[in-house]
């Protein structure tokens, strides 16, 4: 388990590297990713769950070649002490994924939380050296409330 | 809807008792094969030997409760196999001391400077009693005592007593705050929040996570209808609190009183912030069974905090509707049960020299996601919450010594009161698992190992 020393940045970089299990895995995860992101805000239940999560900064996703998918965050916190948050609210999106993916843990990860935290552990790269942030102190909330307008 | 049946749950873990004294005695196994005997008595093979008190409905209350927990090296020591030793949960394998730092047990409460019974190995056994009166207590203890000598040693106990109006020794009524758990008979005072599942409380069932169950060690008369607690010896410095109110309310102009709701969330009689921000005595007053009964959002309208502070101590324990990092602010949810230790405090004599505290045990069904969870990221922690950055729980957080920061938002401007070091040190812990009474049979009936 890690614990976040109090001096460093409260985000965090999460850079998932995930293997397709064949081309043809690659291209319907390719698929399956497209249909997600094409989707209008309002629908796309990534961005639902992140909005309703409110610790994710940014997030996106990024084929690499050959037979890559990287899922690239910054996010608040513990990710060990998060993992249940995600699982609850994206469960499905995530088994849809891991499907098309090499060595992928059981699912549905629902069931498997401990696997799955274990997997994204193993395939994080993290980042070399300095994680930087202009911004150490502030969480999603904190901008949130913010930039809020005032009603 | 789910169907738990009571008469196999230690009635601590679904009920408060209300007894006014108690008393935890740490053991150690001395034989294994009589140390399994004197828990077959307590699962009620010995008429003479008081059994575990259940969750049953009580025809009368009985003079005594008996409960017991059981540490992993407890479970090692009674020769559980290493294949069922292997299927309990990390944390509490690894136990309280190692997994002090995590929760802020530092300096002064780190594992070197606990209570000798605490320290080192620990015990293997916690039998917890609660009573209705002292002679009860000494009855039920000696009894015990002639069933557990010989298979178990004594390493120490600790009693504790309630005091008038069940204050803590900083003075607020105390356990009010308890979760109102779904398919179990109501055990505390009424709340219109969701309820938690029993599943966060006891193992078998579904828990507060969609489509999950957490893990129950095998095999399953072992591990279902279990749970796990947090024992905590939480020594209190009333002279130091004592002190910290007057100063700052010399320098604020607020006064003490207003200055220990803010911190605590609630006046010193209980009246929540939130529903009365001005005044412990509203008029109309608050209906007791109505102390539990608000939230922060929606109708109750404090996000900003203006009433009850985001950083007070029972906000943190429990967010209720706040918006929270993950949604997770109904995720979390523990049972406590409390009971102060050491003279009660006397303001015309100060300095008293005299330890004072609370005994308490912590109790949910994973320590990691929530005893460790609220205390390393809701208590020593503020990141959770918009506006608190890296503050701490004011009365419970670990703050190095003076520097402990607390914000009173104001409409007009943030107050800070600042300058503080932590008020509450930890004596002693054991993280322990709380069987079923299937399970303590169980654990009685293991075959001998060479």
């Amino acid at each position: 388990m890690s614990e976040q020393p109090q001096n460093q940045p409260v985000q965090n970089p999460l850079t998932l590297v995930m293997k397709a299990k064949s081309p043809q895995d690659y291209t319907m995860l390719r698929q399956t990713v497209e249909h997600l992101q094409a989707l209008p805000p309002e629908q796309n239940p990534i961005i639902a769950a992140l909005d309703k999560l409110a610790s994710v900064h940014f997030a996106r996703f990024v084929f690499l070649d050959p037979d890559q998918l990287a899922v690239i965050t910054t996010y608040d916190g513990d990710f060990d002490h998060y993992i249940n948050g995600f699982v609850n609210e994206l469960g499905e999106v995530f088994d849809g994924l891991l499907a098309h993916v090499a060595d992928a843990p059981p699912t549905p990860v629902r069931t498997h939380r401990h696997e799955f935290l274990e997997f994204i552990r193993a395939r994080d790269l993290r980042c070399v050296g300095t994680f930087y942030s202009a911004y150490p102190t502030s969480t999603v909330l904190d901008i949130l409330d913010a930039v809020a307008v005032p009603h | 809807m789910v169907d738990v049946d009571l008469a196999d749950v230690q009635g601590l873990i679904l009920r408060g008792y209300t007894m006014p004294v108690a008393r935890h005695i740490g053991l150690t196994v001395r034989e294994a094969g009589a140390a399994r005997g004197f828990l077959a008595a307590l699962a009620g093979g010995d008429p003479a030997v008081p059994a575990v008190t259940t969750a049953e409905a009580w025809a009368a209350k009985p003079d005594c409760c008996v409960n017991l927990g059981i540490t992993f090296p407890g479970l090692a020591a009674l020769q559980v196999p290493p294949q069922v030793l292997a299927g309990f949960p990390t944390e509490y394998a690894e136990g309280a001391a190692a997994r002090a730092e995590l929760v802020g047990d530092l300096g002064a409460s780190a594992p070197d400077r606990w209570l000798p019974w605490l320290a080192g190995p620990g015990p293997h056994l916690l039998l917890s009693l609660f009573a209705q009166s002292p002679e009860a207590l000494e009855s039920t203890t000696k009894t015990l005592e002639q069933a557990w000598l010989p298979g178990w040693a004594e390493l120490g106990r600790h009693d504790g007593s309630a005091l008038p109006d069940n204050t803590a020794h900083f003075g607020y009524r105390d356990g009010l705050s308890q979760p109102t758990i779904a398919d179990v008979p109501p055990a505390g005072l009424p709340d219109q929040l969701p309820r938690p599942p029993v599943g966060e409380f006891l193992l078998g069932y579904p828990s507060q996570h969609v489509g999950f169950t957490y893990p129950v060690p095998e095999p399953p008369q072992l591990g279902t209808n279990g749970s796990f607690a947090a024992f905590r010896v939480l020594a209190q410095d009333v002279d130091g609190f004592v002190e910290f109110l007057a100063r700052q309310a010399s320098r604020t102009g607020m006064s003490e009183e207003l200055i220990a709701a803010k911190l605590c969330g609630r006046w010193r009689n209980g009246t929540p912030l939130v529903l009365s921000p001005d005044t412990d005595s509203p008029d109309p007053p608050i209906p007791p069974d109505a102390l539990n009964d608000f939230d922060y959002v929606g109708e109750y309208d404090d996000e900003k905090g203006y009433r009850c502070p985001a950083g007070s101590h029972i906000r943190r324990m429990y967010p209720r509707g706040q918006r929270v990092a993950n949604d997770s602010a109904h995720l979390h949810r523990i049972v406590r049960r409390g009971i102060p230790y050491g003279p009660p405090y006397d303001p015309a004599h100060p300095r008293d020299g005299r330890e004072r505290g609370l005994l308490g045990l912590f109790i949910g069904v994973s320590l990691h996601e929530q005893f460790e969870f609220l205390m390393s990221q809701w208590a020593n922690d503020g990141t959770f919450a918009a506006g608190l950055g890296r503050t701490k729980d004011p009365l419970l957080g670990d703050h190095p010594d003076g520097e402990g920061s607390f914000v009173i938002p104001r409409p007009e401007g943030q107050l800070v009161l600042d300058g503080f070091s932590r008020f509450i040190t930890t004596r002693g812990g054991a993280y322990l698992f709380l069987p079923s009474i299937s399970g303590i049979r169980y654990l009685a009936e293991l075959a001998p190992r060479p």
